[in-house]
């Protein structure tokens, strides 16, 4: 054929060709790779989704367990603090119950001391009496009388009083 | 004496064998080399668009990805979103174009060598322009446009609207069959230089040794890039002057 010439042929089988190729090539390559593409945006879209949503679902566990510490910590500040108070109540109400027994105690021993003495003094009376008869019965002896020996008697248990 | 160098002879494509029906369909190299194209095509996609997966692709596939998707953006740039149907129709000129230049380098004669295959891809162009400017501006409408912006000018118009895809076909086959016609002219050059230096030597003079490896670097000017140069312009203004014909409709 000549070197520029015009054949219709040729051109209907380069249309042939070309639309032989523009399928075989969508069919081949341009779908396959298009799919596949869109599948991994897609991949990757929902990797990211996935991500954050755990970032969100962490950081809220995160805000949770920060309150929740800190709840604990006033939780166990109040704990500790009612402790306290309650330990500090006892002691006082101890205290209190040991000062009254103590004071109690004392004012049994006090009376205790008392009704001795009162004994005491009684018996020393008895005594006395018994001395001061004695003494009278030896004063009697030497006559003196009555009214002498009762004063004896009243200034001798004064003195003695007063002694003790 | 040594017989003198044929001088280079540059014709056509050879015609094969012709069917006789319909006025004989003439089965040139071009078609038939256009066949081996196709099949060349056939074949790379089918093994590049096989076992695609979304993770740890391979090295064949990040290829592929990157091919396909610099394609697409390409598209969507020159053509717009809505147009993005002519991938594959882009996608097969562009590999068809630039295969059958290349095809020139093995010997065998480039189908973009013959003005048929160039005309074809312009005619192509040439109609879905028509085509997208009936549908989107109507069939008066289209023809009104041959009469703007001035009446007087409707002959430039439509000499313009038909000496696009002429430019185009004779562009893409003119850079080809130069890349033809002037590595004849090459062979026979260095066949006479080589002749001229070593031609007294008895037999290893017989051999045009200059013909060896000087060639090859040429053709990587003429073959392989311009190869690739005319397939990417002409999928270029096919993009361009189709999508001018098809832009978005504004809302």
């Amino acid at each position: 054929m000549e070197f520029v010439s015009i054949d219709t042929w040729t051109i209907i089988f380069t249309w042939i060709n070309l639309i032989i190729l523009m399928f075989v090539m969508k069919k081949l390559l341009f779908k396959p790779v298009m799919k596949m593409l869109a599948e991994r945006e897609n991949e990757v879209g929902s990797m990211y989704e996935k991500a954050e949503s755990a970032q969100q679902n962490a950081e809220k566990l995160e805000g949770e367990y920060t309150q929740k510490l800190s709840e604990a910590k006033e939780e166990a500040a109040r704990i500790m603090k009612d402790a306290t108070d309650a330990a500090n109540k006892k002691g006082e109400q101890i205290v209190f119950e040991a000062q009254q027994k103590a004071s109690a105690s004392i004012l049994k021993a006090q009376k205790e001391i008392e009704r001795e003495k009162l004994n005491a003094v009684s018996e020393i009376k008895k005594d006395i009496a018994s001395i001061a008869v004695s003494v009278a019965e030896k004063v009697i002896e030497k006559d003196i009388n009555e009214k002498d020996y009762e004063r004896l008697v009243e200034e001798f248990i004064e003195s003695s009083g007063e002694e003790k | 004496m040594n017989a003198p160098i044929p001088a280079p002879q540059v014709s056509g494509p050879q015609i094969f064998f012709t069917i006789p029906i319909l006025g004989g369909i003439h089965i040139t190299e071009t078609i038939v080399n256009g066949w081996l194209v196709v099949a060349i095509i056939s074949l790379v996609c089918f093994f590049l668009g096989r076992n695609l997966s979304t993770r740890n692709p391979s090295r064949r596939q990040i290829a592929v990805e990157k091919l396909v998707s610099m394609l697409s953006n390409l598209l969507q740039e020159t053509m717009g979103k809505n147009n993005m149907f002519f991938l594959p129709y882009i996608g097969a000129l562009f590999a068809y174009s630039m295969l059958s230049s290349l095809l020139g380098l093995t010997g065998l004669r480039a189908p973009t060598g013959d003005l048929n295959t160039t005309i074809g891809f312009a005619l192509i162009a040439f109609f879905l322009i028509q085509f997208f400017n009936i549908k989107n501006k109507g069939f008066f409408g289209w023809l009104k446009g041959f009469s703007e912006p001035v009446f007087f000018l409707t002959p430039l118009n439509i000499i313009s609207e038909i000496a696009n895809p002429i430019s185009m076909a004779f562009r893409h086959f003119g850079n080809i069959a130069s890349g033809i016609v002037i590595t004849s002219l090459i062979y026979y050059a260095l066949a006479s230089v080589s002749r001229l230096l070593i031609g007294w030597i008895p037999v290893i003079g017989s051999i045009p040794i200059l013909q060896v490896g000087i060639p090859a670097f040429l053709s990587i000017y003429f073959d392989v890039f311009t190869s690739f140069l005319q397939a990417y312009i002409i999928s270029m203004l096919t993009m361009v002057y189709v999508g001018g014909a098809n832009e978005a409709q504004s809302e």
